[in-house]
């Protein structure tokens, strides 16, 4: 099997597993929006939990695996271990933009505002700021060693971030909630809005597997062609 | 009585869809693109 074919083949099942997740989706938004109450004091805008919450599991998942793969890189210096760091990179960009869309709208009906320079509010702008510059580097880069050195240094940096993250609503007075899940203690939150959280949860894990290996896909597509263009050069 | 903000509910979850979905097709669109070259 070609290198083209076996791309080909994982962007089909990246496919299936995104339809599959997209399905999932849909029942997610009807649990959440019809099934699951509404919650006393924040009203139908603390729905905006249910997919504020898993894009930004999804997306700092997606930056960590970018990290991970990004060390894995500089040590193997493999050309396919830095398709996958850009393809998480990419997709944890997509998962960003949701999570830095859904939080200002949860946050002006209850904040009063859209916005706050706030620790976990800046430095989740700052980690989505990064990986912006992350694929704009690679999108202007030609040299395809120096491309993917470069961004394997940003991906760990970025991945750094990760952990600062979490842990700045307990290290800085913020606006932002403290976990409720993620927490060392037991989840703050009642059984039926717990299980509409972690059915959202593993909803977007299923679609960040699904994008990721479809993204995966087409950056081996596209070195089957450069190969396939060199080769007849 | 909880605060009448289903607007807003209704704006995160439509936004989120549209960046899930436009993401999904610019995946699908590339990877066509590609298969053809």
């Amino acid at each position: 099997m070609t290198l083209r074919d076996s791309a080909a083949r994982l962007g089909r099942i990246g496919a299936g597993i995104t339809v599959l997740a997209f399905l999932g989706l849909a029942a997610v938004y009807v649990r959440a929006l019809v099934y699951t109450p509404v919650e006393a004091n924040q009203g139908a805008a603390q729905k905006i939990f249910y997919v504020h919450v898993p894009a930004a599991w999804s997306a700092l998942i997606a930056i960590s695996v970018t990290g991970l793969l990004s060390i894995l890189y500089l040590w193997l210096k493999d050309r396919r271990i830095d398709l996958a760091a850009a393809a998480s990179a990419e997709v944890g960009v997509a998962f960003a933009t949701i999570m830095l869309t859904t939080g200002p709208i949860w946050g002006k009906p209850i904040w009063g505002t859209w916005w706050t320079w706030d620790a976990r509010l800046t430095s989740t702008l700052f980690l989505f700021l990064l990986f912006v510059g992350y694929l704009v580097l690679r999108g202007v880069l030609v040299d395809p060693t120096v491309r993917a050195n470069l961004s394997a240094v940003i991906g760990v940096l970025g991945m750094i971030l990760v952990p600062f993250i979490h842990l700045t609503v307990y290290m800085f007075r913020t606006l932002h909630p403290a976990p409720i899940v993620l927490k060392p203690s037991a989840p703050s939150l009642p059984g039926v809005m717990l299980v509409t959280l972690m059915s959202s949860l593993g909803v977007f894990t299923l679609l960040y597997i699904g994008f990721m290996m479809q993204r995966y896909a087409l950056g081996l597509l596209r070195e089957a062609r450069e190969e396939e263009m060199a080769n007849a050069s | 009585m909880p605060p009448d903000n289903r607007g807003f509910m209704v704006a995160a979850y439509v936004v989120a869809a549209v960046i899930l979905v436009g993401y999904a097709l610019s995946l699908a669109i590339r990877i066509r693109a590609a298969r053809r070259r």
